[in-house]
């Protein structure tokens, strides 16, 4: 972990922002989640795409969370701030749809910090996602919820 | 063809039943939840779940999945525009089996979109147990009914 300052839940402030990557999603990678996860006609087939207004093959809203998720994990949790878990999201909201090609941009808006009443180990964030496409319109956005520990005595600031 | 018209605030419908694999909960994680205790089964031993568990949002992709099976082809739903009131309840561990329960709560027309309509359902996933491991509030978008003539 050289390099990366680790954070605790004490160093989160509402009102930090952190900007997460981007990734480009391709159909390839559309049809392979939604075959798995959501076979509805306009996430899996072209031509049967057509017949919604949604102009044409688009991700699946729970493909486009997936890959927030992994930017969030990928930029954040895996090595800066790991987690000691969330009990869920609220206020999912799927804009615009995602296309074949777009890339995705994620930055997270930290709206609330709550010290644990019953376990002074650990801390609450609330976070807002948002994403955006490559016009800069957002497309997704979502207010999770995660536990992260509190700054242990004796570790650097 | 249920169409907007049709959905009845009460309706319970349940889906069929996935079973869980280690391999299935590991290639989902891979690609989108790359925490350890998604990934390595001897790691997660020493995390609060105490052994190899499913990301959540594995669990909201399954849950989506079973309700495509078993219901979404039966209407004129045009996908969603979000949920609320997501929580992961219980952990879900390799070898569960996880079916869905969906509840249709309210609906309303569309304001903007006369051809169109809104229904809100509890959505719970339930394992072998009958425990809740998640729960969510979804939205639907369904089509009016066509005019005759």
């Amino acid at each position: 972990m050289t390099g990366v300052s680790r954070l605790y839940w004490d160093d989160f402030r509402a009102g930090q922002a952190f900007e997460l990557g981007s990734r480009t999603v391709s159909k390839e990678e559309i049809v392979r989640f939604a075959r798995a996860f959501d076979p509805q006609p306009f996430h899996v087939d072209e031509a049967a795409a057509q017949r919604y207004p949604y102009g044409g093959l688009i991700a699946s809203g729970w493909h486009t969370a997936s890959m927030v998720m992994r930017m969030f994990v990928d930029g954040l949790l895996a090595e800066r701030a790991p987690s000691m878990g969330s009990p869920g999201v609220d206020e999912l909201r799927w804009l615009k749809p995602v296309r074949p090609g777009d890339t995705v941009t994620l930055t997270l808006h930290v709206v609330e910090t709550r010290a644990s009443r019953s376990k002074p180990d650990r801390g609450l964030v609330i976070v807002r996602h948002e994403l955006r496409n490559q016009s800069g319109e957002t497309v997704m956005t979502m207010l999770s919820k995660g536990f992260f520990p509190r700054r242990p005595a004796g570790a650097a600031a | 063809m249920i169409y907007f018209e049709d959905v009845e605030p009460g309706t319970v419908r349940e889906t069929g039943t996935k079973t869980v694999t280690a391999d299935e909960i590991i290639a989902f994680a891979r690609e989108f939840d790359p925490q350890y205790f998604h990934l390595d089964a001897e790691a997660a031993k020493d995390s609060m779940f105490g052994g190899l568990v499913a990301s959540g949002w594995h669990t909201a992709s399954m849950t989506m999945r079973l309700m495509v099976d078993s219901f979404v082809g039966d209407t004129a739903s045009i996908g969603s525009p979000g949920f609320d009131d997501l929580r992961w309840l219980k952990p879900v561990r390799p070898g569960d089996t996880i079916r869905v329960r969906s509840t249709v709560l309210d609906k309303s027309p569309s304001q903007r979109r006369p051809e169109i309509g809104s229904v809100r359902f509890r959505t719970e996933a339930l394992n072998q147990r009958g425990e809740v491991v998640m729960s969510l509030t979804s939205i639907g978008l369904y089509r009016r009914r066509p005019s005759a003539g």
